[in-house]
């Protein structure tokens, strides 16, 4: 694997975990084990991949950061685990609930689905840049206003959608709006109350 | 028991919640946002096939992979999990294995993905049992044994079973009826899918336990681990400050708490176990199934004179809670039985789910009485009317109930009279349809508890168990304890959910915080202003009692001039707490419902089978609103759960190899924003004697005439019945002629 990572930085430690968890992975399914009596064992599948590090320079709400990230952790992981920045939630892991959204280079996407290697150069928006000091954005000044809260597990990517929708389209229609936020899963069923936010703030700004 | 107010000062207004600003700041700490140092990852393996004894597990090759610090399963870890099975022993790991999805083992390591490496290099020996997974085949003689007392879940007190009901005489009931009609209704398995997947934080400091649950009370998690693990209350710590939805899926402690604590014990380092989507779809419960028989016997003009319902419920592989159906308890029915069946299958656990005993059996109950409506040539809303509960159990006396009005109100909203048509009947491929159901959910008392530390500035900090699951907990107490103290609710801060510092709550379930806790907060309050009056009637020259405190301000009833800041009353006080645990009740005769009518428009597409619904109305007894912003959010986010419940949701288990098909949000296909209509809440406010504030509850009935509604607006469409949940468009389309 060491191959695939030029030019970037390794700990001694964190190479050998590489290799180390590499090779038992390899093993276990060159001898078939994964197929034998225990393949009915139920695994979740996000298991198995390398274990290489590469240094990524990236903008997170406006601060340059430089981290080294495993190949397999996301870029939600990473804003979580590595950055501090748990606001971004996650809820499925695998690209079909949305709490994960944030903004890269202007578009909402599911920060679980894109892989913290691919981040190098990007500018990134999570809920924690929108507001300017004490002041909150009026998207999220709408989000209170209009109780789009109810767990709140979604909220941030609810407000992270209807945020990239309002860049684009400041004046969105309520279908529009609909449209933009329907990646967003959020199962209090509190749809009325998020889209209600998004056009509540649109006639405020 | 508060007095009857008329003005309030804060109640029904509309709030925004106490905690707003975290929850849209990304700054709300959630369970799985809490790292401690030298914390661990924990995930769990679950077996892959349905019944089957374990004869081995080999973890060696998963302990040498490195970071890997600890294996449990249920040869080194044989945890009893009380709330997890009420009719018989349950561990943490169980041993034969009872369904896919049963947990095998569970690893702690170094990172998360160590722990899922792990969990590969496990490996299982299976001796295979035979298995069912159909609860009407599971009841058969010769089926396999999945409980040790047989398939049907046999407990004690209310989970006996079979449940059995019954007042006036049925038989008498089906000789007086004019028409008797008989039919079945299904419904399926539906997870709770709340967003936030478990995750449980365990650590242990001098023998003492500390878990930040996601949990629907801490007080009952805490009760629970105590009592499994063997530990004084005292020794154990459960803190949930932030909750990211439940739905009765995260009531108390549950399995993967207790692995995560005995992880930690193992060890010697705190344990954060954290869920996969899927391990929540499988691994915890969802709705339970149901096969409902109906016998109807009804006069002419649709008067209901008797009732039977037959049925069974599919509880899965472990009975954590009752399997009731209760659809029939908003209809005035003189003789009525009901025998209801709640069986084993090698299938997903099945337990509480948002109104657990409601949507399913509305659905068929309130589908049916639709139907009978149609066979009779009566309108619907004359049929609702009609027969709408006046008593309960055909004898009790309510609280309060303003349903009629709730009907009355909702069709008018609605545009009942002019909209309804014979079902069928509207021209073109698209067709118009209206539908209607009565809906609700039980209001009762019991323990609550609260503190409230009135500061030596005049501010008050109250201390209240519940967590707030979403549903505004947090601010309702604290609007009830602004009321109830006469301080503005800027001036309160609200502790909650953590078992060392909060007092006792029953936990976020069964719409009962408001109703236990609120009537807690409000003697609380009355608690601290007996002292605040105590201390201000020599500065203010008068008796106590003829002292009020209203907007931070002391002052004599009579002489409202007459008044002192509280700041100033309290100034040399230290710090003045009330304090109350309270357990009210009703009078031996009275019994206590929150009520509901729901209607709904909707658009049938002949062609694609596709459903749209146009307009959705619900009207809503809940007594008083005491904060109307959350609680129209209930009922909104009720309706649409019941939306995902009428028209996709189920879990699927593939027959051959029982393993769920579709446990994840793709396939198992929740409502999204494109398919919820605006739905318009009606409040119809009075004062429940017996409420705090005259409030009673809201959290769990909107959901539960959701699905009847639409189905019967589909009814109205397209003139079929579809009496199967979910209503998929194949289904309409093979119902409607080609």
């Amino acid at each position: 694997m060491g191959e695939e990572n030029q030019g970037a930085k390794y700990s001694r430690r964190s190479f050998l975990k590489g290799i180390g968890g590499g090779a038992i992975g390899t093993a276990a399914i060159s001898t078939g084990f994964l197929r034998g009596e225990s393949a009915e064992a139920y695994v979740s599948e996000s298991a198995g991949a390398t274990r290489g590090k590469t240094a990524v320079a990236l903008k997170v709400n406006g601060k340059n950061y430089r981290v080294e990230v495993e190949h397999r952790q996301t870029l939600a992981e990473v804003l979580r685990d590595e950055l501090g920045l748990t606001g971004t939630k996650i809820g499925c892991d695998r690209g079909e609930c949305g709490a994960c959204t944030v903004i890269i280079d202007g578009r909402n996407m599911y920060s679980c689905s894109q892989l913290a290697v691919w981040m190098q150069g990007k500018s990134i928006l999570t809920v924690e840049g929108l507001a300017k000091g004490d002041k909150l954005d009026p998207l999220q000044e709408a989000f209170i206003e209009h109780d789009g809260p109810q767990c709140g597990f979604c909220t941030s990517g609810q407000i992270m959608s209807g945020k990239a929708l309002l860049l684009k389209n400041p004046k969105p229609t309520e279908a529009q709006a609909r449209r933009a936020l329907s990646g967003n899963l959020c199962r209090c069923g509190n749809y009325n109350r998020e889209v209600a936010a998004v056009l509540a703030a649109a006639k405020a700004s | 028991m508060a007095q009857e107010q008329k003005e309030f000062s804060i109640v029904g207004k509309r709030t925004p919640r106490i905690d707003a600003y975290e929850r849209v700041t990304g700054r709300a700490q959630y369970t799985g946002d809490i790292e401690v140092p030298g914390m661990l990852y924990a995930r769990v393996l679950r077996s892959g096939v349905p019944h089957a004894k374990i004869v081995g597990i080999d973890t060696s090759k998963a302990e040498k992979l490195p970071g890997v610090k600890a294996i449990i399963h249920h040869g080194n870890a044989q945890v009893p999990w009380s709330s997890g099975g009420l009719t018989h022993r349950r561990y943490i790991f169980n041993n034969p294995v009872r369904y896919v999805g049963d947990p095998i083992a569970a690893v702690a390591a170094t990172d998360r993905y160590i722990a899922e490496d792990a969990l590969k290099l496990i490996e299982v020996k299976y001796e295979k049992i035979p298995h069912v997974l159909d609860p009407n085949e599971a009841l058969k003689p010769d089926a396999p044994k999945i409980a040790p007392n047989g398939n049907l879940s046999v407990g004690k007190g209310p989970f006996s079973a079979p449940i059995e009901e019954s007042w006036g005489d049925v038989e008498r009931g089906f000789k007086e009826a004019d028409k008797i009609f008989e039919d079945t209704y299904i419904s399926k398995h539906v997870n709770n899918a709340q967003l936030e997947r478990r995750v449980s934080l365990a650590k242990w400091d001098a023998g003492k336990l500390t878990v930040y649950a996601s949990t629907q009370g801490v007080s009952n998690a805490r009760t629970d681990i105590a009592k499994d693990f063997n530990l004084p209350l005292s020794k154990v710590r459960v803190v949930c400050k932030y909750m990211g939805g439940g739905f009765g899926n995260k009531n108390q402690a549950q399995d993967y708490d207790y692995m995560a604590a005995m992880l930690a014990k193992v060890t010697g380092q705190p344990v954060k176990l954290e869920f996969t989507r899927e391990d929540d779809f499988i691994g915890m419960h969802g709705r339970w199934a149901s096969e409902q028989h109906y016998k109807i016997g009804v006069k002419s003009d649709g008067t209901i004179t008797a009732v039977t319902l037959d049925a069974v419920t599919n509880m899965g592989a472990y009975r954590k809670q009752s399997g009731n159906l209760s659809g029939t308890d908003f209809y005035n029915i003189p003789n009525f039985k009901k025998v209801i069946k709640p069986v084993h299958t090698n299938t997903v656990v099945a337990a509480n789910y948002r109104a657990p005993a409601y949507p399913q059996s509305v659905f068929g109950f309130a589908s049916f009485l639709d139907q009978i409506a149609y066979e009779l040539g009566v309108n619907p809303l004359d049929m609702f009317l009609r027969n709408h509960a006046q008593k309960s159990k055909g004898k009790l006396a309510y609280t309060s109930n303003y349903l009629e009005q709730c009907i009355l109100e909702g069709s008018k909203r609605i545009g009942w009279s002019e909209k309804w048509h014979k079902p069928g009947t509207t021209a073109g491929s698209v067709k118009h349809g209206i539908g209607m159901a009565l809906g609700g959910y039980p209001f009762r008392p019991g323990l609550g508890a609260a503190t409230i530390r009135v500061n030596s500035d005049g501010t008050a900090h109250v201390l209240v168990g519940v967590t707030d699951i979403g549903t505004g907990a947090k601010s309702t107490m604290a609007i009830i304890a602004s009321e109830a103290l006469g301080i503005p609710l800027n001036q309160i801060q609200l502790t909650n959910g953590d078992t060392d510092v909060t007092p006792y709550s029953v936990g976020e379930s069964g719409s009962r915080t408001t109703a236990f806790t609120g009537p807690a907060v409000a003697a609380a309050a009355e608690d601290v202003r007996r002292q605040i009056f105590n201390l201000a009637a020599g500065q203010l020259k008068a008796k106590a009692e003829d002292l009020d405190l209203r907007d931070g301000q002391v002052f004599v009833k009579s002489n409202p001039t007459e008044k002192h800041a509280l700041a100033q009353v309290v100034a040399r006080s230290g710090e003045l707490i009330g304090r109350a645990t309270t357990n009210p009740s009703f009078p031996k005769d009275m019994d206590g419902k929150c009520f509901s009518a729901h209607f709904a428009e909707v658009e049938v597409d002949m062609v694609t089978g596709h459903v749209r619904i146009t307009r959705y109305v619900a009207a809503h007894d809940s007594g008083t609103i005491l904060n109307r912003l959350t609680a129209e959010s209930q009922v909104k986010g009720g309706v649409v759960q019941g939306i995902g419940m009428a028209f996709s949701e189920e879990l699927i288990i593939d027959k051959v190899t029982a393993i769920p098909i579709n446990p994840n949000y793709r396939d198992a296909k929740v409502p999204t924003h494109l398919e919820t209509p605006e739905v318009e809440v009606i409040f119809v406010e009075h004062y429940d004697p017996y409420g705090v504030f005259g409030g009673k509850v809201v959290g769990e009935p909107p959901i539960t005439a959701a699905v009847a509604t639409i189905a019967n607006a589909i009814f109205n469409a397209t003139g079929r019945r579809i009496k199967e949940l979910p209503i998929t468009p194949d289904k309409i389309l093979r119902a409607i002629p080609v």
